[in-house]
This record gives structure tokens, sequence and C-alpha cells, in this order.
């Protein structure tokens, strides 16, 4: 009996010793990590690179071996954009079985930061990838890569922290990520790769976005799943770039209800394309309900160039269904330029057509042999009834783009294709003025002319002007709002300089005082508006010609008027003094000219042409005039003759 | 009868217990074990970012300490604190810098201890805890901190110059954990279930990737100098050796020139190692070497510009043949040289 009970006591204690040794939890977990590294590791290579930059964006570039995964058994390779941010001048895979290859580069998903190679290898093993929405937060997350050992991956071991990071691109995992294992795969329990190790970040892009967070116990993978789908497009050999649509949202009102409402859309992007209007409200794309930006975003993230996304937005209370077609890439708005310069002076109130004035040479209109007092009847088959609307029609054309014309030429009507330029980047040497039709009578309670003070009634405040002493009702003037540099208001040297200007051209000068004598303070705008408008109310201003002139440390303050009030500002006249603040967008509704004069010997003359040019990058008509041999003064005679010319063709067409 | 069943369930029981040290030893298990045996370390420091404290293990119970070699020990009163908080004063007692290797001696017995013989090793995906004084958190009767990973890689610690800045260049296991911290050095690493591993080194940066590298040297590198040490045979490596090392790390022994390759000139640090041309007759035209093929391996090295090349060549031993590996186009190509004799 006992014989029998000691047999069974020590079979029960053998297979408990069995059994606590073979299940302990901890064991088996090890196991199963190693099966899972295991059947994922034939589909992962190493790559080495060769040449290439040092640094870029004070980020030292390793050079040591990454990883890649096999995607398709003829010999693509996916891995991770950093590793080839140096654009090494040759890249090596080397497979598990010890064999070397040559890769060239295929193309490149820059919205997820991948890259796709090519080999000449066949019967590649390609990873076999986890299904996306199977994933789970707290699932195991192994990252491999192959960059100590060839014939043994290096492990990272972590778990799935969260989906559709980084705007819906990316997993979060916990293992830790860094060169070693960046463009590996990261593998799930089963051994199914769940996504390839990348570095991102949610706050900017870039290859080398998101690396400082190595090892941070932070990292992210782009889902498998997500590669796979992409990949017949990345065969082709274009790069995916990630989609725009070109609209932008009022700022200052995150986390308000109204963060999703259109501020503005970008001139001719695609979503102007499809109808979206300033004041729209997004509520659903893409079939999911939008009601904060992020939900945009999320849905956006995940999108390329060329992909067609459904955009709900309501206007006046109804939904409005549109069809917005992404781009990689959102030119900026450049208005074209035909080469006329209008009559002012409309003889016969009934005429139509736009008169000519002036042709500039060497434009569109010049090689078409448009001359002076020609008339333009129809362009593009609309018949004109004036200037504005000529105007308006050819600012909305690119440089480049063709235009039809029929004018009159001393009776006899000629047609033709023009191809349209840009606007020149300088002022004509000579422009004949226009005559001014004949001052009447002065009326006794008629208009102030010549020079004056006057008081803002709302805000007892002072300016003076300058009025033309032939001043015609009948006539249209421009305006020239001089803004004075601090400490001196100058009045004297101005009104001496531009008298016979604004008399020639039909100027009427505008002096506006700032209330300390130190200078100007942005809280002053409101004044200046107030006496332009008061001079709008009073005197026939030509709403196209109303430009803002600043000198030295006038300069800024007159910058700051010109980007405030856009629609009343056409132009920006500074002499000596860099453009200074942020260039807004250039659109067609709000065209805006800019004249910068300098010395060549003032200080201020490097900066003053580098704005230039940044103005001009910006897509907008700019004319930069050096002054050799002078420093920081007020420009002589005839460098001011030349921004009256500016002036007087401030409406040219 | 009752007595019967009582002697029945006494030797279950005992049965049972045997169970437990028969079975594989569970983590929480070999932390109870191991933390008496590692000890804290405190010395010399203090100043200018050099902290004045480490890690060491039990390997003797008489009190032999094995760390890492550094600024620590270069104070005659060097403080070893047990994990039950009595203090001593420690004495290095043997070194080997070329491991960062030291062994210090404390004077005391009966002390709970590792057993060297008795390491094992490990492959990568194995789940490894650490135990070290990281930060100096652990003071007086604390156990140092503990913690967990998998081992990551198994490698070597690149020979080449300016990758490592450290004098081991032997192999090395990568742990997936933070382990390499300011007081770490010294620490162990063993499996969950308790077997001893290696002894974690310093904090290095690796130039390569320009990460951090977490690494452990392995007990099997560091076991004969210790037990050499411990019975007082032990001789450092000459100083003329490993001056002699570092000497052939910036030899210049061949040139591109000696077997008639001209190089594309270096201009920037990464100009890839594009051959310009090849002299007429010399052992490169005979090897079939052509201008414009890039050279990407010499031997088993990858060199990514001709400055590397050029560090590769200087490090060749006369005779032998040298291989090399050459991109030509599309293809990758190999062709062997014979290395000329040459007098030192």
């Amino acid at each position: 009996m006992m014989r029998r009970v000691s047999l069974m006591i020590a079979c029960l204690a053998s297979a408990a010793v069995a059994v606590a040794q073979d299940q302990s939890l901890e064991f088996l977990e090890e196991q199963a990590i190693r099966e899972a590294v295991a059947l994922a590791e034939p589909s992962l290579v190493r790559i080495e690179t060769v040449g290439g930059l040092d640094q870029a964006q004070n980020v030292l570039f390793g050079t040591g071996p990454t990883s890649g995964v096999v995607v398709s058994a003829d010999g693509y390779i996916i891995s991770s954009s950093f590793n080839f941010a140096a654009q090494p001048a040759s890249i090596l895979v080397t497979l598990p079985d010890e064999r070397r290859f040559p890769a060239k580069q295929v193309a490149q998903d820059k919205q997820r930061m991948l890259t796709l190679l090519k080999i000449e290898a066949d019967n590649l093993k390609p990873a076999v990838a986890a299904a996306r929405d199977e994933i789970r937060v707290g699932a195991w997350a192994i990252a491999l890569g192959r960059t100590f050992d060839l014939a043994n991956p290096n492990v990272s071991l972590g778990i799935v922290s969260a989906v559709n990071r980084v705007w819906g691109k990316a997993l979060q995992i916990d293992a830790k990520l860094s060169p070693v294992n960046y463009g590996g795969p990261v593998v799930d329990i089963e051994g199914r790769v769940m996504g390839i190790s990348v570095p991102l970040s949610p706050q900017a892009s870039g290859e080398l976005a998101g690396v400082e967070w190595y090892d941070g116990g932070i990292g992210f993978a782009v889902p498998m799943e997500d590669v796979y789908a992409v990949l017949d497009r990345l065969k082709e050999g274009k790069d995916l770039l990630p989609g725009l649509m070109g609209i932008t949202f009022k700022t200052g009102v995150l986390g308000s209800p109204d963060e999703t409402v259109v501020d503005r859309v970008r001139f001719n992007s695609p979503a102007f394309k499809a109808g979206v209007k300033s004041g729209d409200r997004a509520v659903e794309l893409e079939g999911k309900p939008v009601s904060r930006l992020a939900h945009l975003r999320h849905v956006l993230g995940r999108k390329y160039a060329g992909d067609a996304v459904k955009l709900v937005v309501e206007r006046n209370n109804e939904r409005q269904p549109l069809d917005i077609l992404l781009v990689g890439e959102l030119t900026p708005y450049e208005s074209a330029f035909l080469g006329v310069l209008p009559l002012r002076q409309q003889l016969d109130p009934n005429a139509k057509g736009v008169p000519i004035r002036t042709v500039f040479a060497e434009s569109a209109a010049a090689k078409a042999g448009l001359q002076p007092r020609d008339v333009i009847l129809k362009a593009n088959d609309q018949e004109l009834t004036s200037a504005r609307q000529l105007s308006d029609l050819v600012s909305r054309l690119r440089p480049g783009e063709k235009l039809n014309l029929t004018w009159l030429h001393e009776s006899a009507e000629l047609s033709g294709e023009l191809m349209l330029g840009s606007y020149p980047d300088s002022v004509p040497a000579e422009l004949p003025t226009e005559s001014l039709p004949a001052a009447g009578e002065a009326a006794a309670d008629g208009p102030k002319t010549g020079r004056f003070t006057e008081t803002l009634p709302a805000q007892n405040r002072d300016f003076w002007a300058y009025v033309p002493e032939k001043f015609s009702p009948q006539a249209s003037y421009g305006l020239v709002v001089w803004i004075h540099p601090g400490g001196d208001t100058m009045d004297a040297t101005i009104y001496q300089s531009w008298k016979t200007l604004c008399d020639r051209r039909g100027l009427i000068l505008l002096g506006p005082k700032a209330e300390k004598v130190g200078g100007w303070t942005p809280l002053e705008a409101e004044y200046v508006k107030d006496c332009v408008t008061w001079m709008k109310e009073k005197y026939p201003v030509d709403p196209q010609r109303i430009l803002l002139h600043g000198y030295s440390s006038g300069g800024p303050f007159a910058g700051h008027l010109a980007f405030k009030y856009r629609d009343t500002f056409r132009g920006l006249a500074l002499a000596s003094q860099p453009l200074i603040g942020t260039l807004p967008e250039n659109e067609p509704d709000l065209r805006q000219q800019f004249y910068l004069v300098c010395g060549d010997q003032d200080p201020l003359f490097a900066a003053a042409k580098a704005t230039a040019d940044g103005v001009r990058a910006a897509k907008y008509p700019v004319v930069f005039t050096p002054l050799p041999g002078e420093k920081h003064v007020y420009p002589p005679e005839d460098a001011l003759d030349e921004i009256a010319r500016w002036a007087d063709c401030l409406d040219r067409i | 009868m009752r007595m019967q069943l009582v002697r029945i369930l006494s030797i279950i029981a005992v049965l049972m217990l045997g169970c437990d040290f028969a079975a594989a030893q569970s983590s929480r298990e070999t932390i109870a074990s191991v933390s008496p045996k590692v000890v804290k370390i405190f010395g010399a420091g203090g100043i200018k970012q050099l902290y004045a404290y480490s890690t060491g293990f039990l390997v003797s119970p008489e009190g032999h300490i094995v760390t890492v070699w550094s600024h620590v020990l270069d104070s005659d009163a060097v403080t070893v604190v047990l994990a039950d908080g009595r203090k001593f004063e420690g004495k290095v007692v043997g070194a080997e810098p070329q491991l960062d290797l030291a062994v210090l001696k404390i004077p005391a017995e009966g002390l709970p201890h590792f057993q060297l013989a008795d390491a094992s090793t490990a492959s990568p995906g194995a789940r490894v805890l650490g135990f070290s004084n990281m930060f100096k958190v652990a003071a007086g009767d604390e156990q140092v901190s503990v913690l967990h990973g998998v081992i990551a890689a198994k490698t070597t610690l690149a020979a080449r110059r300016g990758v490592f800045e450290a004098p081991y260049h032997g192999p090395i296991y990568v742990v997936d954990a933070i382990t390499n911290n300011p007081g770490s050095g010294g620490g162990v690493l063993t499996t969950w279930d308790g077997r001893l591993l290696g002894m974690i080194g310093k904090e290095l940066r690796n130039a390569q990737t320009n990460t951090w590298l977490n690494y452990v040297i392995p007990i099997s590198e560091l076991s004969q100098p210790v037990e050499e040490i411990i019975a007082g045979k032990f001789t450092a490596r000459r100083a003329a050796d490993s001056e002699q090392e570092i000497d052939a790390a910036s030899l210049d022994r061949f040139r591109p020139g000696d077997f008639g390759i001209v190089m594309l000139p270096d201009v920037v640090a990464r100009t890839p190692a594009f051959i310009e041309r090849v002299t007429l007759g010399s052992p490169a035209a005979q090897a079939g070497l052509r201008p414009n093929d890039l050279v990407l391996f010499v031997g088993e090295e990858l060199v990514q510009s001709v400055r590397m090349l050029r560090e590769e060549l200087g490090r060749l031993e006369s005779g032998g043949q040298l291989r090399l590996v050459v991109r030509r186009g599309d293809q990758l190509v190999t062709v062997e040289l014979p290395i000329p004799r040459k007098e030192d």
C-alpha cells in the first residue's frame, strides 16, 4: 500500500517538476518571442551605405548599417527614409543568407518617410502583414534590426502604446527604436509584421523629424498593411507626396467651435476648384464627422497627392458636398501681365472697351502690336466695359497662359492670341503723362487745393495735404500717403520734392502726423486709415492708386499699414528701409505692388535688397532700385521721379 | 491509518518543496538571490561631471569584488557598502584596463557570492535582469536597482578607431534596456532565471549610429583574469603591448599606390572610395581593377570613404592576399591581390 502511494507521489512530484519547468509564464513568453523572431527574420535584410553628407540640420549622420524588409519576392525592399537622408553614393543590401547586392532607390513615400529599394535577386520572402484593425494596444511589439550581427537579428521588446498616431499614419510602441532598427519590422507575438519602424514626429516633418526621441520609450511604426497598399504605386518609380487641399483656417480660434471655419482658399488650389468658399464650415471629410481641426488632419494624414476626397461643408445652414482632388504642391498665386496702361479719362462714358495710354516695352501687348490709343474690345470672348474688368480677368490668369484679344486700331478691328508674361521688375524710363481735364472755376465752397492742414473731427488730430492747384473734379487722382520717419515730419522737404510730381502725374499727397515726436506706434493705424477715408470722401481718389510711401524709420509703420489694410493700399514704396514683417500670401482680390529704393552705401542696403528678393520670390510685383554712391538719404529728384512714374502706372494691366 | 496519512502528506510536502528547488527560478526568486551579491562602491570623483560611485559584485566568500576599471577607484579610500548596509574599505588587488576590469578586496568572510565558473551564455531575445547602483539611488542597506529587458544582440565592440572610445574591443552583449547609466558600471546581468551572464560596462557612445550603447561584458572574457588576480598570479598586459595596439591603428604600412591604385581625391569627409586609375602592369591591373570601380570592402570591413580605405590598407600585414569587393556599375566584383613584402 505504502509502495503504491510512494510511487504515486513520486509520479506526481516529477510531473509537478516538469510542469513547473516548462509551463512557467516567463519561460513560455520567452519562447514565444524567440519563435516570433524566427518567423519574421527571413524577410529582414541589412542595408549599408557608402558616401554622402556628413550632417544636415545639426544632426550628424550615422554611418552604421541599417535595416530593411522584403516586400516583393522579385527584389523590392522597403526601409526608413532616415537611412538615406545623407544621400549616399552607393547602397548595399545583404540578405540573411549573406548574399550581397547593390541596390537602387526606386521611390519615396514622403508622407510616411519610407524608401523603396530594388535589388537584382529572386525568390525572396516578402513579409507577412498583420491586419491593421486587429492590432491592440498592449500587445507585444518586437522591433528587429540586422545591424549588429548578420546571422542573428537584434531584438528590442515592448508593447503597442497606441494606434493611429501622427495623424493616422503610425502605430506607437515603447520598444527602443533608434538607428539600430529604423527600417526594420515591428513584429507581433505570432511573427507577423505589424509595421516598419521609422522616426516620425507629429510636430515636424522631414527625414530627421523624431530622431531626437530615439530609445526614449516612444517610437513609431508605419503599418505594414498601409505599405502594401501603396507598393504598386511606389514600384512605378514616382514619389508619393502628402495631399494638400489649399485651405487656411482661422488662426487664433483653436479650441473654439470656429476652428473648422475656412478663412482663405488659395487661388487655383484643389479646394478653390472644388468650390470651397471663405466662411464655409467643414463638417465631414471622407464620411467621418468633423468638429475639430484635429479630425480633419487625422483623415488627411493618410491621404496622398492624387487622391480624391469628399468634403462636406456647411454654407448658409445647408450641407454642400464637394469633391476635392489633392495635389502635392500648392503653387503661390502670381498674376499675369498683359503690358498696357489704360487711359483713365473716359471721354465718352458710353464707349465700350478699354482705351490704351501706354504699351510697356517687351510685354505681351507690345509683341502683339498693340499701340497707344488702341481700344481693347474683347478679352477671351468677354466684351469689356471697363479697365477694372480687364484687370480682374488678367489677374486670374498665370504668366504663360494664353489670352485672346480683340482691339480697335485706327478704326480697324484686330485680333490675336497673346501669351501673357509676368510683371516687370523695373519702371519705364519715360512715361508720358495723361493730360487731366481742364480745371474749371474753383467753386467757392469746393474742396481745398494747394497745401493745407486739416483736423480730423472725430479724433482731433491733424494732418497736412497737398492737392494739385489745377485740380479738376472730373479727373481721378492717385493718393500718396507719406509716412514720415520718427522725430521729423519732413513736411517741407516732401512738399518741395513732390509738388511738381503731383501736379504732373495727378497725385494727391497726404501727410498724417505721428502723435509722439519719437515715432509711430501700431495703434495709430486707424488714424491713418481715417485720414485716407476723409480724403476719399472729399476728393476723386482712384482706389486703384492709393499707395504708402515711407522713408527710414517710417518704413516699418508703412509696411504695417500696407498689410493691415490690404484692400485699401495698392502699393508700398520704401526708401532706405528693408521690408519688415511677415509677407501675407498674394491673392487676386488683394493685389499689391512694391517699390524699394536704397543707396548702395547705406548700411541697410543688403537687407533692403534681400527683402526685395523675398517679395519677388513670393510672386508679388516688385521694383528694386539701388542709388549708386548714396548713403542713408532721402532719394534725390530723379529717383523720386521714378517713384512717381511707378505710382502713375499702379493700375497697369 | 491517520499516522500513515500524516506521513504521506509530509512526504508530499517535502517533495513539493523539493520541486521548487528543482524547477527553473522565477525572476522574483532571481532578484532575491542576486541582490545580496551586488555591492555599492563609492570613491573618487564628484567633480566636473565625473560621478564618484559605481557598482560591483562578490565572487568569493572572503570579499573579492569584480567591478569596472574607472576613475572611481583612483582613490586611497574606496568604500564598499553591502546589501545589508555594512561598510568596508576596499582595496584594488588587480586590474586589467584592456578589459575595463578591476578586482577589489574587502576584509570579510562568509559573504554570499557568484560562482564565476557557473556563468552562462544567452542569445538575442533572452529575458534578462540587470542589477546596479545607477545614479547611486541605493544607499546604506538598500538593495541596488533592478532593470528588466532582453538581450538585443551579441556582437563585438568595433575595433575601428573612433567608433567607440573604449579600450575593450572584445565580445559584448547589447542589452535592450537602459542598463548603462552613471554608476552602473560593474553591475551584473543575469537571465530571468538567475544564470549569470556578464558585467555591465561603462557609458559609451556609438559613433556610427550616434546613440548611447547599453552593453555587458560576458563573464567568459573576465573569469580567467579574475581567477588569476585572486590567486595572485596575474600580470596585466604590458603597457608596451597596448601601445603597440594603438600604433597599429594609425599605421601607414601600405598605401593604394603600393598596389598600383590611384584613388579619387579626398575632398569631403565622406568621399566614396572611387578608383581614378590603375597603373599599367601593377598588381591591381593584373587583378582586373578598373577606373570608376568603387571599393566597398577591404577583407570583411566596409569602407565608406577614401579615408577609411587608407586606414584599412595601413593596417595590412606583409605577405598574404588582399581581398577587395568593388562595385562596377550594378555588379559587385571580388578581386584578390598579393600584398607585397615590406620591411617594418
